[in-house]
């Protein structure tokens, strides 16, 4: 029984590596696939802050020049462009700024006589979640310029205590978990074509002679385990390289990593052996990979969104696996539940989609 | 051999190709889906309040809070409770009125203490943005949006300590919701994706099967079995979308000329869709190859042409890149049309997106009279 499993397994890895060495194309393009998610989720990431406005200063005046700074200060809401009239209402109307922040002649001289000056905000109220923003922006400003000269009257101020020393910013956050869809597309998409092409192509058959459903699934999944170790390295080094994200602890995040690599491949696997095409498979996979990583607490941690979305969020392994990244990376917990928990969590979701993988392929062999 | 034989041909073909439909709608049907996610996390910020002083000033500082609830989604517990919630991610912040917050006022320098969970920085900064404007309401209370005005009449200011008022003027009458604004390019992808995968797909299984070279040697003329099939293709694809569309608008109230255009603007993405098709296609000439390839082109188009980022966002360079994306035209056409009172340059969104999708089913017809 041993040595049928020993010899299915090595059979089948021998059998995956040969056709992966042909199907350089197929494998090019899962690089591809996987390396495009950190690409996409990094331009999401660019919208969660720095509204583009345009700034018209019509007075230049030191207190004029202090609210500039103070919008620029006000918590990362305003990519502010200086310009004139003109040119603003154009590039508002053509959608290409989101509000038109105009400060009038004279408010220096009114903010110095103790009046109060009106600032003319236009705003392109197209989408509530952006004007909400800008809404909540505007008057942090104003309260950062008015505690910068300590006006009188001025009888209530805020003091913010941070759990965490220093900031994490949205896209640093976000590319340390785009690493895992990474890995889930190449290495799930890898297993998962592995395993179906058998019975897409009618060699299934023959895998039925050698008696071990766990071997040939072994095999398949190691390697799809070791194309997926080879796929996630260049999306490691661009994050180290071109984003300047390096882990804190380094053995953490390989050792995290290789896991994402078995848990992913093992996932493909049994959806591999579930729907026996690959091109469904592959399509699920990839569909499947955004809308998973958004309940993993990639964004934020998934808490904050209310425990019904959380606890939704443990039928994904992803969550558990964004729960050690974030942690091996910037050292955050990101889940309330320990560290610990959330690796050991990866190891069964890896052994539950073994055993499924398994199971599937072995009822799928003997049908 | 007609035009329409193909065309007959070609719908047959796709109402048995479940596998390929299957896979070209479920990566924008989880776009969607992960736009509903997405409503979730969006705007409000749970937080819990802790109010140690129950003075009158601390009362107002505390309906303040409790009342803007399109910033936070308050939590009011002792300070014990709200550790608890902080330690076990139930809040991502607390604010705490201290006990001597009625007497500090009195003095002129109380404080409202919060503690955040800056685990990463866009939700931090949302909170640090709601916090300050709650507190500024304290000594302004009119300050911010909307209320200005109304207080002052038209011509006059309502003076405040920070002696900065806000006159707001929105361009719109009406705000559209997070959901409306991110759906609306949801529908382009679904046609997107069908369109570039199905006929990719189709047409890849006829290199392979040397259908295409069979088709050379029928008396059908080249334009009648490419007319043929792409006005299979745009039909199959109209009728799937033809559903997200009238919900469209039905829900954004659009007339009959904003809802035609709507309709305009999704089969022209479609044919373009169609014509990046047969390109990869061609490329690719595998089904497997160009699902594939199909899907990851339609991702970087979608994300590209703005669908969930605004390309106003976006650093320069990339604006750039953008504006030579087919379905940034689309995307902005269709946002204009249904969201805007007076929609502009959708004439130019119209003429880019017809010249991309002549020139690619253009170019792919060559290809493929070579390729048979």
């Amino acid at each position: 029984m041993a040595g049928d499993l020993r010899s299915t397994c090595g059979a089948s890895w021998r059998v995956e590596l040969a056709h992966l060495r042909r199907s350089w194309l197929f494998l090019a393009l899962a690089f591809v696939q996987g390396m495009s998610f950190l690409v996409l989720v990094s331009l999401f990431a660019l919208t969660g802050s720095r509204a583009p406005t345009a700034l018209i200063n019509s007075d230049g005046s030191p207190p004029s020049l202090q609210f500039v700074k103070d919008l620029k200060a006000a918590h990362g809401s305003f990519s502010i462009r200086p310009m004139t009239a003109g040119q603003a209402r154009s590039e508002l109307d053509a959608g290409r700024i989101v509000a038109i922040i105009t400060i009038p002649k004279g408010f220096g001289a009114s903010v110095s006589r103790g009046e109060t000056a009106l600032l003319q905000v236009d705003i392109d109220n197209v989408d509530t979640d952006m004007t909400d923003d800008l809404e909540r922006a505007v008057p942090s400003a104003i309260v950062l310029f008015g505690n910068h000269y300590h006006f009188a009257g001025i009888r209530v101020s805020s003091t913010e205590h941070d759990e965490i020393p220093h900031d994490t910013g949205y896209i640093e956050y976000l590319i340390v978990s785009s690493l895992a869809l990474d890995v889930l597309v190449v290495a799930g998409v890898v297993a998962g074509a592995a395993v179906a092409r058998e019975w897409e192509s009618g060699t299934a058959a023959v895998w039925k002679t050698t008696g071990s459903a766990t071997g040939f699934v072994l095999g398949k999944v190691a390697a799809a385990s070791a194309v997926g170790a080879a796929g996630a390295v260049p999306p490691l080094l661009l994050v180290v390289l071109a984003y300047r994200v390096t882990p804190v602890d380094w053995g953490g995040a390989i050792a995290t990593l290789a896991g994402c690599c078995v848990l992913f491949a093992c996932t493909g696997a049994a959806l591999g052996a579930l729907i026996k095409r690959v091109v469904p498979t592959a399509a699920l996979l990839f569909g499947l990979a955004i809308p998973l990583y958004m309940d993993s607490g990639a964004l934020e941690p998934e808490r904050f969104d209310g425990n019904k979305i959380w606890s939704l969020a443990h039928l994904s392994p992803l969550y558990s696996v964004v729960g050690v990244l974030e942690d091996v990376f910037h050292g955050l917990h990101v889940t309330p539940e320990p560290v610990t928990a959330d690796v050991v969590m990866m190891v069964a979701w890896t052994l539950a989609m073994f055993i499924t993988a398994g199971w599937l392929a072995g009822r799928r062999l003997s049908a | 051999m007609t035009w329409s034989a193909v065309f007959r041909l070609d719908i047959a073909r796709w109402r048995r190709a479940h596998t390929m439909l299957a896979a070209a709608l479920i990566p924008p049907l989880a776009m969607g889906l992960f736009v509903w996610v997405l409503t979730l996390s969006v705007g409000r910020q749970p937080v819990a309040l802790v109010v140690e002083d129950h003075g009158p000033q601390a009362t107002i500082m505390a309906n303040i809070l409790t009342s803007d609830t399109d910033a936070y989604a308050l939590k009011e517990t002792n300070l014990k409770g709200a550790e608890r919630m902080l330690a076990s991610q139930q809040v991502a912040a607390v604010i705490v009125i201290p006990p001597a917050f009625d007497a500090d006022v009195a003095k002129g320098r109380a404080t409202v203490d919060f503690t955040l969970n800056n685990v990463d920085i866009d939700f931090g900064d949302d909170i640090r943005r709601a916090v300050a404007r709650s507190v500024a309401q304290f000594d302004a209370p009119y300050l911010g949006f909307g209320g200005e005005r109304l207080q002052a009449g038209l011509k006059g200011v309502v003076p405040n300590p920070y002696r900065v008022a806000i006159a707001e003027l929105t361009l719109r009458k009406t705000n559209v919701g997070f959901l409306a604004y991110e759906l609306a390019p949801v529908m382009l992808l679904v046609v997107l994706s069908v369109g570039t995968l199905g006929i990719g797909w189709l047409t890849a299984a006829d290199i392979g099967s040397g259908a295409l070279r069979l088709l050379r040697t029928t008396p059908a003329s080249g334009l009648s079995v490419a007319s043929g099939r792409v006005a299979a293709a745009l039909c199959v694809v109209a009728l799937i979308d033809a559903p997200l569309v009238g919900y469209a608008a039905w829900t954004e109230h659009l007339d009959l000329s904003r809802a035609a255009a709507v309709f305009g603007l999704v089969v022209l993405t479609a044919a373009v869709g169609v014509g990046l098709g047969l390109v990869v296609a061609l490329i690719f000439r595998r089904p497997r190859l160009v699902a594939m390839a199909g899907t990851t082109l339609c991702s970087y188009l979608f994300f590209l042409g703005g669908g969930f980022t605004t390309i106003a966002f976006l650093p320069s360079w990339l604006q750039t890149i953008s504006g030579a994306v087919p379905t940034e035209y689309a995307i902005d056409g269709l946002r204009q049309v249904m969201f805007y009172a007076q929609p502009e340059h959708v004439a130019l969104d119209l003429t880019v997106l017809v010249s991309v999708a002549v020139a690619s089913v253009a170019v792919a017809a060559a290809g493929i009279r070579r390729a048979a």
